[in-house]
């Protein structure tokens, strides 16, 4: 009997070890929105404390954050990828979300109202989220 | 891709052109001729680590770059949390106990590129380039000194890559014992800036 839970045992936790080591990456889709905010705000945040706002919107671990605005431009990246650029009220900076092709909305173009959910990771001369998803 | 996401091409066009302008005023901070900048907000730095334990890939499309012709100017950053992974745990890894992105959430280079000059952008071709400054990885700045070539498109886009070795002691990243042969000594370190003139 022992030796059967020893068995049952190892091989649990070799398939749990395995399973982990091959974890993919999560995308925003499969979590939960600790925030939302307008894309105005959202940068106005990290005008105002870039420290306090990454505390805020990348976290110490991956999250997700939700994002809502106008779309001031759309743009390839590679052959795979478009960035989706929010309008920020500040012609000197933007929401960059970028979306993996398969995860863009067909009919999203300039204009438009969108709300993006997406990991956020800081900020350079515009905000960037990664791996973002149309939020529902 | 639908061809309807591109029908504000122009639009799109005169965007990128102004926040690359932009860019360059926040990166590169410097009197020179507007005409010979050039700049990128969509970078691509990819690193690798390969050892007989396992091959470890990071990379990121988001790198804002500005490359002054005139001077030979050259800075880029990045945001370590834009680096993405194939497994999760690398990616965990990576941020929380080597690169410690929360504490320090940027990298930056900022030097020269030589070997190339104004005149010579103005028509295709490929250039043997030099790329020297100071690489600033987890808070600790090291010189570095590398080769890279550079190529004028027909159309005007330069497209820029260069090869170079980083030693993660170097800038002061740890490597526990426990997992020191899972993780190259050196690690290969790939750069690709498709730059457009401002």
């Amino acid at each position: 009997m022992i030796a059967v839970l020893g068995t049952v045992a190892v091989i649990g936790g070799a398939t749990y070890a395995y399973m982990e080591y091959n974890r993919g990456t999560a995308g925003a889709d499969a979590m939960q929105p600790v925030a939302t905010v307008t894309a105005e705000d959202l940068l106005a945040s990290y005008a105002a404390d870039e420290a306090a706002a990454d505390q805020r919107f990348v976290g110490e671990a991956d999250q997700a954050i939700e994002v809502t605005g106008t779309i001031r431009a759309m743009e390839p990246v590679g052959s795979d990828k478009t960035n989706v650029i929010l309008e920020t009220g500040d012609p000197m900076a933007g929401v960059v979300c970028e979306f993996s092709n398969t995860d863009l909305p067909i009919d999203w173009r300039s204009g438009a109202s969108v709300r993006v959910k997406g990991i956020c990771t800081g900020l350079l001369m515009d905000v960037v989220l990664v791996r973002c998803v149309a939020s529902e | 891709m639908s061809a309807a996401h591109w029908n504000n091409n122009e639009t799109t066009d005169n965007m990128n052109t102004f926040k690359i302008a932009i860019l360059a005023a926040f990166l590169l901070p410097v009197a020179v001729s507007a005409q010979d900048r050039f700049g990128t907000r969509n970078g691509h730095i990819a690193f690798f680590s390969e050892t007989p334990m396992e091959n470890i890939e990071g990379n990121n499309h988001k790198v804002s770059s500005v490359w002054d012709a005139t001077s030979g100017a050259l800075q880029f950053a990045v945001l370590i949390k834009a680096f993405e992974f194939e497994k999760a745990l690398m990616q965990e890894h990576f941020n929380e106990n080597y690169m410690e992105s929360n504490t320090f959430p940027k990298a930056e280079f900022k030097g020269k590129m030589t070997g190339v000059t104004a005149e010579q952008l103005k028509k295709p071709g490929t250039y043997d380039v030099l790329v020297e400054g100071d690489l600033t990885i987890h808070g600790v700045t090291k010189p570095v000194k590398t080769k890279g070539t550079l190529t004028v498109e027909a159309n005007g886009t330069i497209k820029a890559s260069s090869d170079f070795m980083v030693r993660p002691e170097d800038h002061g990243i740890k490597i526990p014992g426990m997992v020191r042969k899972n993780i190259a000594e050196q690690i290969a370190v790939r750069v690709r800036m498709d730059y457009t003139r401002m």
